[in-house]
């Protein structure tokens, strides 16, 4: 009898709550420690401050800066993975109770990335109206935008959570971590137009053309009708975007270490 | 007798410090990220302005050593408990306060003079300038050392500590003019220049691009810089050393 009751348990929880779950974890982040929530999304509004300042008024960059920030802040989400996951394994040894229990290696790193999500939510949720209010989105815009960004958090999540498996100590989940996603978004140029790179550092804007938040700014870009947009790419772009994100999915997956310590 | 400077193991402590820093070179490298992504944006949007820019990423360095203090301080007290030992050593706590402070300046040089290297590329500075430049992030040093030691003691867990540091960093160093120049903002508001000038990261980054002629400064400009950011660093110090010995006991 007991064991029916088991298995009957068991076969619920298999059933997944696994999104419900961490979606709690993240709110539980956000509701507990608003000032650790409110400050890594402020960092793209810093850029964002600090461009309009500097960016000579009739390039007209500030909807293009925006995206960038969007999807900059996405991005973000990798470390904020790579820092959890790290913290979860090596600091608490949460991740042991983790493989103890029916939650699957993938549902548990999608759950990592989504309860990252939440956090980034609000700083998304602002730089989209800030968006609608500084230029026309097209309901295709939007859609673009929206599957730039969901292709960008699980590529990113996926390298954070990658990497954070190969860390021996919390000592180096800040530096590792910054220096992976800030690298990243420093060469890829989500802030100003590959064409400007281009003039600049040829060289650099074609290592740009290997990165994937690269793709993702210039698909958004054509989308929204931004200025020096590329939209003749707009379908390798996306063709790209979608091949580094299974990609990646499939390095995470075969890289991370789904055991006990 | 009771306010005099005790320095006792203020040497040890120091090259301790300085060798436990140099130890995480990924993190005194990764420590220069930010300003190297706000000097691509300025190479690629507005080139002219990158003298001024390496100058603010010099003055940012600087207050994000102080900023490291911060964690230093917090991780040999929260997570180690190794204040406890140095506190019932012989060394006073003036000296561990800026033993750590001047190891993690030591250790965090590098950067500066990679910066310093590319300012001179770019608008070769006078000596006067580079007198400035020295004294401006010395006074940058003994404010945010100061602040970051303070902000570590009032903490419990060390996961709660980094976005204050992050928050102070980006609101002294982005905020005001350190990374752009001073007339950008005058510009638009012409009445910033004040605060502006009060805030010791743009105080000291005005100074600097006075004296090495890359923007203009009126004497009152001049008085109100250079007196708020020798006020500040100074009484900013002295508090540092009173928090210092006023804390130092076993938890």
């Amino acid at each position: 009898m007991d064991s029916v009751v088991d298995e009957k348990v068991l076969a619920e929880i298999r059933k997944g709550r696994t999104f419900p779950a961490f979606a709690l974890i993240g709110w539980r982040w956000v509701a507990r420690n608003p000032v650790a929530t409110i400050v890594p999304i402020l960092l793209p509004f810093f850029f964002l401050y600090f461009l309009a300042l500097i960016t000579p008024p009739e390039a007209h960059l500030f909807p293009l800066q925006v995206v960038g920030a969007m999807l900059f802040t996405t991005q973000n989400i990798g470390s904020w993975c790579l820092s959890d996951s790290a913290y979860w394994r090596l600091e608490q040894r949460l991740q042991d109770m983790f493989v103890a229990s029916p939650l699957g290696k993938f549902q548990y790193l999608f759950g990592v990335a989504f309860s990252n999500l939440i956090p980034a939510m609000p700083a998304l949720i602002i730089l989209g109206i800030i968006l609608s209010l500084v230029t026309p989105v097209s309901v295709t815009g939007w859609l673009v935008l929206a599957a730039a960004i969901f292709m960008v958090w699980v590529l990113y999540s996926a390298i954070g959570i990658a990497v954070s498996s190969r860390l021996q100590s919390q000592m180096e989940v800040w530096p590792v971590g910054s220096l992976v996603f800030t690298t990243l978004g420093i060469l890829s140029p989500l802030y100003y137009p590959l064409t400007y790179l281009a003039e600049r550092a040829p060289v650099w804007a074609g290592l740009a053309r290997f990165l994937p938040a690269t793709y993702a700014a210039l698909i958004v870009q054509s989308a929204l009708n931004l200025p020096d947009a590329l939209p003749s790419e707009g379908l390798v772009d996306a063709a790209l975007l979608v091949v580094s994100t299974v990609v990646g999915l499939v390095l995470a997956m075969s890289l991370y270490t789904w055991r006990e310590h | 007798m009771a306010y005099s400077l005790r320095w006792t193991g203020m040497r040890i402590f120091l090259a301790t410090e300085t060798r436990v820093q140099l130890h995480e070179w990924l993190a005194i490298a990764t420590g220069s990220l930010v300003q190297a992504a706000l000097l691509v944006f300025v190479w690629v949007l507005d080139p002219t302005l990158l003298p001024l820019t390496v100058i603010g990423a010099m003055v940012y360095s600087v207050f994000l050593i102080g900023q490291r203090v911060l964690n230093e301080a917090a991780y040999i007290r929260i997570d180690h408990k190794l204040n406890e030992l140095y506190h019932a050593s012989p060394m006073s706590p003036e000296s561990y306060f800026l033993g750590m402070s001047l190891g993690i300046l030591i250790a965090y040089t590098p950067p500066l003079v990679v910066l310093f290297a590319i300012l001179e590329f770019l608008h070769p500075m006078s000596f006067a300038a580079t007198g400035m430049l020295v004294l401006a992030l010395l006074g940058i040093w003994a404010f945010s050392a100061s602040l970051g030691y303070y902000i570590s003691t009032l903490f419990k867990d060390m996961k709660t500590i980094w976005p204050y540091s992050s928050l102070l960093t980006n609101l002294f160093g982005i905020v005001p003019p350190v990374f752009f120049p001073l007339s950008v903002l005058t510009v638009r508001f012409p009445w910033a220049w004040v605060p502006a000038l009060l805030v010791p990261t743009s105080s000291a980054t005005a100074l600097i691009e006075a004296v090495a002629g890359l923007q203009t400064l009126s004497p009152t400009e001049y008085l109100v810089a250079g007196g708020s950011l020798a006020i500040e660093a100074a009484l900013m110090l002295l508090f540092g050393i009173y928090w210092a010995r006023r804390t130092a006991r076993e938890v």
